[in-house]
């Protein structure tokens, strides 16, 4: 008897504690990382030209991360902005094109810790980007103007190591939006026209059948104490046709970044040292 | 598990192969080239109908003409021979060595036009000039104004002091002769002077997909008078013509020719109202090609040119050209003057 009474108060004592580590709020850092990228570039868009313009691409991003406070256990947002910029020359080397382009994307996941190594997430993102591909060659019909806003999925997974004395977490995470509205003139149509008011046509609805617009991010993030430095790889596989118009672009890219996980501290919220700390990625 | 897979996966296949859309390519050989230009203008030429072109049969005529063997110089020339079955001077093929142009469309018609004689004889060289437009006043009383462009926007200030300098003239002269064309903008800056209200300036259609009949329904188009502030001209204008007006010239003629109180004065304009297209050819020449036709505000093609108000035909003389008279101008100036 004496043996279950303690046994009921030792229950009860971590039955207790566990209610007031509960009751504090957990800490959700924001996994952030500042990203450069530079890589090669193949665009084509028959708007301006049948021919494949080769050359760089290079591109800046920002992705942010953070467990979300309804359950931060499962669930992640993950927001990624970027700009793009590549150069191409024809294959007779005697014209090049510009293709500058922008995406702001918001998206939540839910995740599986399916050993305290590897976590899988899926989920779906929303997302809207501009830009232009502009080949000064050109008279009437200089540049094609991209714009879209797209709903997809995507999702990641992660794993963390160490090499040697070294934590790292590797991460590979692919993005497809799967429907949305875009952008394009009609076949020969001029900006012109579309200027003096005509806007019939120009909006499509997306699907992955006429615009299809894959990424793939391969990251390694190398903790080094509060800082990682990320290493990675960046893949656009983009082709799409609306109105008898085809644009395909690819981009392969080599990323190089700073990311680590901070945490916004409050005059008003003092940190309690009873919260959990839930990482949105590592 | 495994019946999901086996839906999602052929499903997955399929989007991903159906996603991926090709460009056609041509090599870069005579033969490729040869057949990039002969598609490029087959798909996205928009004047076949109006000139009755078969261009099956151009292909082949010219295509036998075409052999690996062949220089780039050699192409080219049958490459250019082959544009000119179009008969338009928005036409271009350009390489490094050479840029094609169809230039029957005004060497087959006199000139009728000498700057010279102007400058010299009708202002001693004492005519005003701003950007691409001189002006003055000629004897009666008459506003003279030459717009040799409209590659260059005028300017809003500029038009303001034109007019203002002009205007106690009885009527004005603007001469478009071997105006070239240009910005359709530069034309709507110029007809808002001479409207008061919102009007029908043409309309505009292009080509929606390859076939030949591919088009969009015309789209009408208006002109707003230039805003309040701006100095607007109502006198009798003349408009001067030759078969040098072209594209964007003579889409402001079509403007013009509609308004009250002007008149068209000298030879049929040399067209060109199909708005060009730029493309390229696997070895690196530039293509030039109409590919968005512009109607008059009557809905009708000015691709052939634009006749001069009836009774105002008129040839420069060569014979008076010589004394120093532009008998075109002199026409213009007892037109207005009466």
């Amino acid at each position: 008897m004496k043996r279950l009474i303690l046994l009921s108060v030792a229950l009860l004592a971590v039955i207790c504690s566990r209610a007031q580590s509960d009751s504090v709020p957990p800490l959700r850092p924001v996994t952030a990382a500042y990203m450069l990228q530079a890589g090669s570039s193949s665009v084509a868009d028959s708007y301006l030209s049948p021919l494949t313009y080769r050359g760089w691409s290079a591109a800046f991003a920002y992705e942010r991360m953070q467990a979300m406070k309804f359950d931060p256990d499962n669930w992640v947002m993950r927001l990624d902005a970027r700009i793009e910029l590549d150069r191409g020359r024809n294959y007779a080397r005697n014209a090049t094109s510009w293709r500058i382009d922008a995406l702001f994307s918001w998206g939540m996941m839910h995740r599986w810790r399916l050993t305290p190594a590897l976590t899988l997430a899926a989920g779906a993102s929303t997302a809207i980007n501009g830009g232009c591909i502009y080949n000064p060659r050109n008279s009437n019909n200089p540049a094609s103007a991209k714009l879209a806003w797209t709903v997809g999925a995507t999702g990641y997974a992660a794993y963390n190591l160490r090499i040697g004395r070294l934590p790292l977490t590797l991460r590979y995470q692919p993005d497809l939006p799967l429907a949305g509205l875009f952008f394009s003139p009609e076949y020969d149509e001029l900006y012109y026209e579309i200027y003096l008011g005509n806007h019939d046509g120009l909006v499509h609805f997306a699907w992955p059948g006429n615009r299809f617009a894959m990424t793939h991010l391969l990251t390694a993030d190398l903790h080094f104490g509060a800082t990682s430095l990320r290493l990675g790889y960046r893949a656009l596989t983009f082709s799409s046709k609306a109105n008898n118009l085809v644009t395909n672009i690819y981009t392969h890219a080599f990323v190089i970044g700073i990311s680590g996980e901070w945490l916004s501290l409050s005059q008003r919220h003092s940190l309690s040292r009873d919260a959990r700390i839930i990482s949105a990625l590592y | 598990m495994k019946r999901l897979l086996n839906l999602i996966l052929p499903l997955l296949t399929l989007i991903i192969a159906g996603a991926c859309h090709e460009i056609p390519q041509y090599a870069d050989n005579p033969r490729g080239n040869f057949d990039a230009l002969w598609r490029t203008i087959d798909e996205h030429y928009c004047f076949f109908r109006e000139k009755n072109i078969d261009w099956d049969d151009v292909y082949a005529r010219y295509s036998p003409m075409v052999s690996d063997k062949m220089t780039q110089e050699e192409l080219f020339i049958v490459c250019a021979q082959m544009l000119d079955e179009l008969r338009d001077g928005h036409v271009n093929l350009s390489s490094s060595f050479n840029t094609s142009y169809y230039r029957k469309w005004w060497s087959d018609y006199p000139q009728n036009f000498n700057e010279r004689i102007i400058e010299e004889h009708y202002f001693n060289f004492n005519y005003r000039q701003t950007g691409s437009v001189i002006y003055g006043i000629l004897t009666p009383n008459i506003g003279y104004m030459r717009i040799s462009s409209l590659a260059y926007s005028i300017g809003e200030g500029n038009l303001d002091n034109i007019l203002y300098y002009l205007r106690t003239c009885d009527g004005l002269i603007i001469d478009l002769r071997d105006n070239g064309g240009g910005a359709m903008t530069a034309v709507e800056t110029i007809v808002s002077r001479f409207i008061t209200e919102r009007t029908l300036a043409g309309y505009i259609s292009h080509k929606t997909g390859p076939g030949h009949d591919d088009f969009s329904e015309p789209y009408p188009y208006y002109y707003e008078p230039a805003a309040q502030g701006r100095i607007l001209w109502g006198k009798p204008v003349a408009v001067l013509t030759n078969r040098s007006t072209f594209s964007a010239a003579n889409n402001l003629v079509s403007l013009m020719k509609l308004l009250p109180s002007v008149s068209i004065v000298g030879a049929t304009t040399g067209g060109g109202s199909g708005m060009p297209f730029s493309s390229e050819l696997p070895n690196g020449w530039g293509i030039r090609f109409s590919a968005a036709p512009v109607l008059d505000p009557l809905g009708n093609t000015t691709e052939f040119g634009i006749e001069p108000t009836e009774g105002c035909a008129v040839d420069l003389d060569p014979q008076a050209a010589l004394s120093g008279h532009d008998t075109i101008l002199d026409f213009a100036i007892t037109h207005l003057s009466n």
